[in-house]
């Protein structure tokens, strides 16, 4: 059984990484260090993240149009990468959770998900 | 889309260096008559080229997966080894064992694959978004 539950949360869980740093991005301005701790903190530590995979990852989205960064000084002193969504980046989230996550809360998936039989 | 990056530019630094080696090794050792010994440094070549279009080009992927990496790294290639063949024979530094319509063949046929590469490339565009593979942006 658990090695199922691990098996199955493991493929889960690589499609998540994305909505759970745009919902960091959503959430306000944040350096690779923050975004990685609300990912942490937020999800019970069920996701767990590498810095440098963060940075591969915001550099693509960048890339593309969808996340964009302005530079600001960290706590520790040089100069940090303050990431955001940008209009697009929002408008893409807006869209993926009302087709993709929205459906969990209607009352049938919410009663089945709740329900221990 | 940036297309000369800091890895093509250090690819191509090794490339330069790797070519001008091997055909400054190439003519010596036809000018000697080292007929049989002549693919050893050929293959060493192939294999260090192998090696540094590898390392910079796994970088180029780790830094941005941009789709037309093999292609740019393909163009360098072919510009950069065929153009200091042909420099090498119009200077005259070639062995008097080297034939210069060898180095106009491979130019041919070697040009008729980037050509075919360059279809490809135009084929996989299709797939991508601002240069990135649809598949691998959110990976």
């Amino acid at each position: 059984m658990s090695e199922l539950l691990s098996a199955w949360e493991e493929t889960y869980k690589k499609g998540q990484l994305t909505l759970w740093v745009f919902l960091s991005l959503k959430d306000g301005k944040k350096c690779v260090d923050e975004i990685k701790s609300f990912v942490e903190e937020q999800s019970n530590q069920t996701m767990t993240c590498k810095s440098q995979s963060l940075y591969r990852n915001l550099r693509k989205c960048q890339h593309v149009g969808i996340v964009d960064f302005e530079t600001g000084e960290g706590n520790k002193g040089p100069e940090r990468k303050y990431y955001f969504l940008t209009e697009l980046g929002l408008e893409l989230l807006n869209s993926f959770i009302e087709r993709n996550i929205n459906l969990f809360f209607s009352k049938q998936i919410k009663n089945l998900i709740l329900s221990e039989d | 889309m940036k297309t000369i990056t800091k890895n093509l530019l250090a690819f191509s630094i090794g490339l330069i260096a790797l070519t001008i080696a091997f055909r400054f090794s190439l003519s010596t050792m036809l000018q000697n008559r080292l007929f049989g010994s002549v693919w050893i440094v050929a293959t060493i070549y192939g294999i260090l080229i192998f090696i540094i279009g590898w390392i910079f080009g796994k970088k180029e992927k780790m830094n941005l997966p941009l789709y037309d990496i093999g292609f740019r790294f393909h163009l360098a290639t072919y510009i950069i080894c065929n153009l200091i063949a042909e420099i090498w024979h119009l200077i005259g530094l070639q062995s008097e064992y080297e034939n210069v319509r060898i180095l106009h063949l491979t130019v041919i046929y070697w040009g008729i694959g980037l050509l075919i590469h360059f279809i490809i490339y135009l084929v996989t565009r299709k797939n991508a978004i601002k240069g990135i593979e649809k598949s691998e942006i959110f990976e």
